[in-house]
């Protein structure tokens, strides 16, 4: 394991193997190519590239779309778990902090997956224990059956009194929308904190964490705007960047959508954020929109890796680059099962 | 005072004294550098050959190249030592 000794030599070691990685991810047109093929073709492709090894191991259990949802979940995680062991110093710190995200989908997933009935089997292949949960405590959490028992089964996690203080209501209710949110605040929150610390390339990960922020409360923003949701919304934005839940509650509240990105331009300052933003001034789709911002923010961040070449944001372009890379192959997995048409299943894909 | 004692076989013997310091500051400061330059090349090299180990030969290449500032003082030292 790297150490942080020995000067920037193990920083420049980490972020030229996470670029090299990076490098190795699927270009733009194998896509292209994979939305002519048919399902057979796209596991026969996806087997020989970088999921060989997953699918070749998993082969003789799974099959067909099962066999790409659980190669593509283990893949991810045993990616996302080498490039911990490879961070050094505090950006094995930071990297830990941002594959947080990760437990609260697979608690998530979990919950839900109950409560719709779903088998173990099945809820567990599209689980990625890649956070502070590993497969032990999930699979402690699957095997659960009812709401108190699940919250008991998460007492050493970090995030278990927003859990134990939400979980009861969203079991009662059937839907865990609130607890979702208020776990995602809760994480922004300490990543937040864990910026601030004042430990060295802090600053970097601000510049990350708040960029997430205000892409996330963008989208939010958009969304809310697309549905009409015209009630009080502070409660779904997420504070710490460069907007207040107040300030886009009332950005909601406007009539007009030019308006709207006017306020938001005055105070975005990456370059990236501001072309995009200006792109939105056309009508376009919830989900075009969607795709849109999560184009600009990697693109964001990849100048930002260009900008600070031995900081974390070479191993966070990978580690969201990777995600996004497994999101599209299942995308394209999925969409081929349903049988929709190409063209469709194009729109979802972010390349 | 030094000056008025300093005869010329002291004068000759300081000046190849001076000489060698020389030639050994020139050695010994260009193999720091290239050092330092090989710090990062280095650990960059090994990064890229620990993902793709076609990139051995390219790797020990771009590693070595600092060394041609040793070269250099090599041969300022040789020229200090030898004229």
């Amino acid at each position: 394991m790297v150490q942080n000794s020995g000067g920037p030599a193990p920083y420049i070691y980490v972020s030229t193997r996470l670029r090299v990685r990076k490098a190795k991810l699927l270009p733009p047109e194998e896509y292209q190519r994979m939305l002519n093929m048919s399902l057979p073709e796209i596991i026969r492709l996806i087997g020989e590239t970088e999921y060989q090894k997953e699918v070749d191991e998993l082969g003789t259990s799974f099959e067909g779309i099962d066999l790409i949802e659980v190669a593509l979940s283990w893949n991810l995680a045993k990616e996302y778990q080498r490039v911990i062991e490879l961070a050094p110093g505090s950006l094995k710190e930071f990297t830990m902090a941002y594959l947080r995200r990760w437990d609260i989908y697979n608690v998530l997933t979990i919950l839900r997956g109950k409560m719709q009935g779903m088998k173990e089997g099945k809820i567990k292949e599209v689980l990625i224990p890649a956070g502070s949960l590993d497969r032990t405590i999930l699979d402690r959490v699957l095997a659960e059956e009812n709401c108190e028992r699940v919250a008991d089964a998460l007492k050493n996690w970090k995030m278990y009194p927003t859990i134990s203080a939400e979980l009861s209501e969203g079991c009662a209710i059937g839907s865990f929308a609130r607890l979702e949110n208020e776990l995602y605040k809760r994480l922004y929150a300490d990543l937040l904190q864990i910026a601030r610390r004042g430990v060295k390339g802090g600053n970097q990960f601000l510049k990350f964490v708040q960029l997430e922020i205000d892409v996330k409360n963008i989208k939010t923003l958009f969304r809310m705007r697309g549905d009409g949701y015209e009630e009080d919304a502070r409660e779904f934005f997420i504070s710490g960047a460069t907007f207040t839940p107040e300030e886009l509650q009332q950005m909601n509240q406007m009539a007009n959508r030019n308006e709207v990105i006017d306020a938001l331009l005055a105070r975005i300052k990456a370059k990236a954020l501001q072309v995009a933003l200006e792109d939105l001034r056309t009508e376009k789709s919830e989900q075009e929109v969607d795709t849109e911002l999560t184009k600009t923010q990697l693109d964001h961040m990849e100048q930002l890796s260009k900008i600070n070449p031995f900081s974390i944001h070479p191993i966070l372009v990978y580690l969201e680059k990777k995600k996004y890379e497994v999101v599209n192959l299942r995308a394209i997995a999925r969409g081929k099962e349903s049988r929709l048409p190409g063209e469709t299943i194009g729109k979802y894909l972010v390349i | 005072m030094a000056a008025e004692i300093m005869t010329v076989e002291v004068a000759q013997a300081s000046a190849a004294g001076l000489k060698a310091v020389g030639a050994g500051l020139a050695v010994g400061l260009a193999g720091i550098g290239s050092g330092l330059g090989e710090m990062g090349i280095g650990a960059a090299a090994m990064g890229a050959v620990a993902e793709n180990k076609d990139m051995f030969g390219l790797a020990l290449l771009f590693t070595v190249l600092p060394e041609t500032i040793v070269i250099f003082g090599l041969v300022v030292a040789l020229l200090l030592m030898f004229q």
